[in-house]
């Protein structure tokens, strides 16, 4: 595959070939990055002009003038208890997806007993169902239980909706962990539940953190669940804030791109912490430590 | 290091679920400010009077009574307009209580849907009349107020907002929401700058487009990506050309009634050939409405003209109340001189006479008419909505109630012209798209499309309304 | 003696299996039961009526709605549209998703900035995006038609979103900008997976990063690959929002897909009964394809 024997006039050509392959590599890599923070960049370029200005100027336009008062419209509209439950109703529902995920992917993966075909089956078709088609049965049984109209009502629709799609993923991660992991634990003395625990759930972390991201943020933005079982103003999430500033026949595009900007940055800042979590080497410190 | 951050993250876990029973035991209602005090004051009240008294209106019970309203008013100056009406009628009768829940416009018919197919309709709801109506009717959910509305006071509501409250001849609905006129609005000093006159005809129409076309400006700002508005241009050219007659008579499929008539080629190939002539923004079946593009091409001078619903006159008002005064005039759609000569009525209109109306949903379990809660319905849909400080209110915010000499308080000219348009209609049209079967409605909207794209001809989209609206017909 | 020891032992242990597959399975199953499995059923069970949705007599006409299902042009139309969203999802997404992950997995953390921003689009809500696009492909002052008269010389519309083959693509490409910073996230994760050890080994071998990434991660990524693309086709196939948002299914219904055509019977149209047919359709549909891609790629995945 790979001569460790290359001559020096090689060692070079390849080098400068390496060169070149990361010059091109860059180029495109910066055009790409153009094409991801253009409509980002006029995002939050259009959040600080009026609409009038927005529309007469152009959207792709720099604000003249800026204009702040969007913001201060969107703040003085509760915008932070919007927020504050988003927080809450997304923190909880990602924490039980993944772990109960985590533990229905297990057995799935690294077991063998006579239903898994069948429920792994099971668990990825339920991936194909429309969410609209449960919006009726979850809103009666949400009113039957007496949840409607409070925050509880949706971690259950959120963390369901999440799992057939989670469970699949972390099956084929957790595949991929070599049996030794576990073997040599089972010598040690562990039983499969401390396995669990101790091995495989560790070494799942690449996968949980993805399914963290993909989850957190389609949670972040849920809109149709909530917008079905909540009604009071304050018990409402994030995505609903929308609402007060878009009528009839009346819509004001800049405070809702304020809305917008103000929603997704704190995603953007998980992301900037966390994403270190998906740089490669856990896998190495959990086989060695 | 991993430990500690699992830590914190429940630590935070745990203190947001304790926050979450602290929110769920203390907010209850919303919209029922003065609550224990209105309870305090009840007998000062009925004491002081209510604005109700000495009008010929169904006694109300004094029991405890709750109702559940649902309406769109998520934004303001609507949702200050219609708190405040609920405000007032719960100062009056501070034993019912009013759940006012504003849901969002959107998403708001799928909410109907969801909770009425759960047994949890609201007592009262706003909708926008036509099919949906009749259709809420017909499943059970909507009272018929007609002797009601016969026997107690009212206000004197104009003729053609009765109408499209009606349905089968049953009075299901209260308007509320004022009437939308659809006039088109155009740029006065385009108008000035190039020496042109408000068209009477359409004639005269056309020949003001060849004008500006000449001096390269947009005839027509229309972005019909949004498909309904595409379809005003239809509508009134129908109306025009018919006085509406064949598209009532289309609608029952009835004595040869056709979507492919005269009016219905007529509107068709007018439109198609303003296309070519290039009256309307090139890709106008890519611009929405819903984005407000077509208000910004009126915005930076590229178009002078647009067919549009009164509610425009509040929409850029709200942008820039400076370049409205300076540059928005309002004319009525010009008539059609041929058709006129015939003796074709000239003074249909399209557009909503109600607005919104509100419907109710008072039933017990056993499907009998639940007149206690009824009769409150009544009251605070006619006497709260649709009072003096709710009208006002109304005005102030550039709608128009559709009340009898509400139009002699207008102030705005553009307003007046659009008030007087309508109350001196013979005959409103409501929008196909609300007015048709909902599955007519779609066909329709896509026609629009394919009509602007010059992708069907007048007769394939008149036959496809006909096999639409003979299935509709054949499925109720 | 000896024999019958280990059959007992093998039974406990598989008893114990199960035992221990049973407490790791129950919460997710009953979870799905409540609010997937249930609905579905009660898809099912609607789509053998003639329903609005609301009212409280429904009637009962058998298999008709599915008969009319077989002969809907629109529902094959959305759905041949669903097919081709999905081919072209899955080859743009994918593949790019890989790129990208592959260039930040060997530039390591010095190209922090770039995975920062390039995750971007996969953050915001559909709501703005749709809003931006539909701004950016306008006919009028939109970028796409400034940049054309721009290199024309001469007033040049490109309408991408205003007729009929256009918008479909245009939407495949809205979307592939949507979900390719997920797949980007998913492989980097995957990349993580791989143990080090296996890298250094390589290295210590004489391999180039670029050897190393060809001959030993992509193919150990194969299993990752296979959900990733499983993942793109499923999410095609039932694919409603950023559309729903941005076209309705239009222009006359070009960009119409399985999901909104079923949102609209049920909701708008008062036709429960048949978009349940459609729902339930659809499921059908999706969960085939996704059987089908699943068993054509075990093959492949074997050898």
């Amino acid at each position: 595959m790979v001569n460790p024997n290359m001559s020096e006039a090689d060692y070079r050509k390849s080098k400068i070939k390496s060169r070149i392959a990361w010059g091109v590599a860059i180029f495109f890599a910066c055009i790409w990055l153009v094409l991801t923070l253009t409509p980002f960049f006029f995002m939050i370029i259009n959040s600080f002009r009026k609409q009038f200005d927005m529309l007469q100027q152009g959207v792709f336009h720099l604000p003249d003038p800026w204009f702040f008062d969007n913001y201060v419209n969107v703040v003085s509209h509760g915008f932070f208890g919007y927020f504050l439950r988003s927080v809450i109703v997304v923190a909880i529902s990602l924490v039980l997806m993944l772990a109960i995920s985590a533990f229905a992917a297990y057995p799935l993966a690294r077991m063998s007993f006579k239903l898994n075909p069948f429920i792994y089956a099971l668990i990825v078709a339920m991936m194909s169902v429309p969410m609209h088609v449960t919006l009726i049965p979850i809103f009666k049984l949400t009113t039957s239980v007496g949840l409607y109209d409070s925050l509880g009502s949706l971690i259950g629709p959120y963390v369901a909706f999440a799992l057939p799609m989670s469970v699949f993923i972390l099956t084929a991660f957790m595949k991929t962990i070599p049996k030794e992991v576990e073997e040599s634990a089972e010598i040690d003395g562990c039983n499969r539940y401390q396995n669990f625990f101790k091995m495989i759930l560790p070494l799942s972390k690449s996968g949980l953190s993805t399914l963290a991201i993909y989850n957190g943020v389609s949670m972040w933005n849920e809109f149709a669940f909530a917008n079905t079982l909540l009604i009071t103003p304050e018990k409402k999430t994030l995505p609903l804030a929308l609402g007060q500033f878009k009528g009839e026949h009346s819509l004001d595009i800049p405070i809702i791109l304020a809305v917008l900007t103000l929603s997704v940055l704190p995603m953007i800042t998980l992301f900037i912490v966390f994403q270190d979590k998906l740089v490669k080497g856990m896998m190495a410190g959990a086989v060695k430590g | 290091m991993n430990k500690k951050v699992l830590a914190t993250f429940f630590a935070t876990v745990l203190a947001t679920t304790t926050l979450v029973g602290c929110g769920g035991s203390s907010a209850t209602t919303t919209p029922s400010a003065g609550g224990s005090g209105a309870d305090a004051t009840a007998q000062a009240n009925s004491s002081a009077g209510k604005q109700t008294d000495g009008k010929n209106l169904p006694t109300l019970t004094t029991e405890p009574l709750e109702i559940t309203l649902w309406d769109i008013a998520t934004e303001d100056p609507a949702k200050t307009t219609q708190e405040g009406a609920v405000q007032r009628f719960m100062k009056d009768y501070p034993n019912i209580k009013v759940n006012q829940v504003h849901q969002q416009n959107d998403n708001y018919k799928q909410q109907l849907v969801v909770a009425m197919s759960s047994g949890q309709a609201p007592d009262i709801y706003v909708h926008w009349g036509g099919g949906p109506m009749a259709e809420y009717y017909k499943s059970g959910f909507a009272n018929d107020l007609t002797e009601m509305y016969a026997k107690y006071d009212h206000p004197e509501f104009i003729d053609a907002a009765v109408a499209q409250s009606t349905y089968d001849g049953k009075m299901l609905a209260i308007p509320f929401g004022g009437l939308s006129g659809c006039d088109i609005f155009y740029n006065k000093t385009i108008f000035k700058d190039l020496g042109l006159e408000v068209p009477k005809t359409i004639d005269e129409l056309e020949a003001v487009c060849e004008k500006l076309k000449a001096n390269n400006i947009i005839p027509f700002s229309l972005a019909n990506a949004s498909k309904w508005t595409g379809s005003m241009y239809y509508m009134y050219l129908v109306a025009r050309h018919s006085g509406n007659a064949e598209f009532d008579a289309a609608y029952t499929q009835e004595n040869g009634g056709t979507f492919t008539s005269d009016a219905f080629v007529y509107a068709g190939s007018k439109i198609q050939d303003w296309v070519k002539k290039g009256y309307f923004p090139d890709g106008v079946n890519s611009l929405s409405a819903d984005d407000n593009q077509d208000r910004a091409l009126l915005y930076d001078g590229s178009a002078a003209m647009m067919l549009h619903g009164a509610w425009q006159v509040s929409g850029i008002k709200a942008d820039s109340e400076e370049w409205y005064n300076e540059n928005v005039g309002v004319f009525r759609f010009p008539e059609d001189s041929e058709a006129k000569a015939k003796g074709v009525p000239q003074d249909v209109e399209i557009g909503t006479a109600i607005g919104m109306g509100m419907s109710f949903n008072c039933f017990k379990d056993d499907k009998t008419v639940d007149q206690e809660k009824l009769d409150a319905c009544y009251v605070l849909a006619t006497q709260y909505y649709n009072d003096d400080t709710y009208n006002n209110d109304q005005l102030s915010s550039g709608t128009q109630p559709s009340i009898k000499g509400m139009e002699e308080n207008i102030d705005d000219p553009n307003m007046k012209v659009i008030a007087d348009v309508f109350f001196n209609a013979s005959n409103v049209q409501l929008w196909y798209d609300q007015y048709l079967p909902a599955s007519v409605t779609e066909v329709h909207k896509n026609c629009m499309t394919e009509l602007f794209g010059l992708e069907k001809t007048p007769e394939e989209i008149g036959k496809e309304h006909d096999d639409a609206m003979k299935k509709a017909i054949a499925e109720q | 003696m000896k024999n019958e020891n280990n059959i007992g032992l093998a039974q406990a242990r598989a008893k114990s299996t199960a035992k221990a597959a049973t407490v790791f399975l129950i919460p997710a199953l009953l979870l799905i039961t409540i609010y997937i499995i249930y609905p579905v059923i009660d898809t099912f069970v609607i789509s053998g009526y003639k329903w609005n949705g609301i009212s409280s007599d429904r009637i009962f006409i058998g298999t008709e709605n599915w008969v009319s299902l077989f002969k809907d042009e629109m529902f094959w139309k959305s759905f041949k549209h669903n097919l081709i969203v999905m081919v072209f999802s899955i080859l743009l997404q994918i593949p790019m998703g890989m790129l990208l992950a592959t260039f930040l997995d060997a530039g390591g953390k010095k190209f922090n900035i770039f995975k920062i921003i390039w995750f971007l689009p996969y953050l915001m809500s559909s709501v703005a995006i749709a809003f931006l696009f539909v701004y950016a492909l306008a006919t009028n002052g939109g970028i796409v038609s400034s940049l054309a008269t721009l290199i024309m010389g001469k007033k040049t519309t490109i309408d991408l979103l205003g007729t009929a083959p256009n918008a479909l693509y245009t939407v495949i490409g809205v979307m592939a900008w949507q979900f390719t910073p997920f797949y980007m996230v998913y492989f980097i994760a995957g990349y993580g997976n791989i143990d080090t050890s296996i890298y250094e080994a390589a290295i210590i071998d004489g391999a180039t990063r670029w050897q190393y990434i060809k001959h030993i991660a992509i193919p150990l990524l194969g299993p990752i690959f296979k959900t990733a693309c499983t993942m793109s086709l499923i999410g095609s196939l039932k694919y409603f929002d950023m559309i729903w948002n941005m076209t309705q299914g239009g222009p006359a219904g070009s960009t119409e897909l399985m999901a909104t055509y079923m949102y609209k019977l049920s909701f708008q149209q008062f036709n429960m009964g048949y978009g349940s047919a459609v729902a339930a359709g659809m499921f059908l549909l999706i969960t085939a394809i996704a059987l089908i891609f699943n068993k054509v790629f075990k093959v492949k995945e074997e050898y």
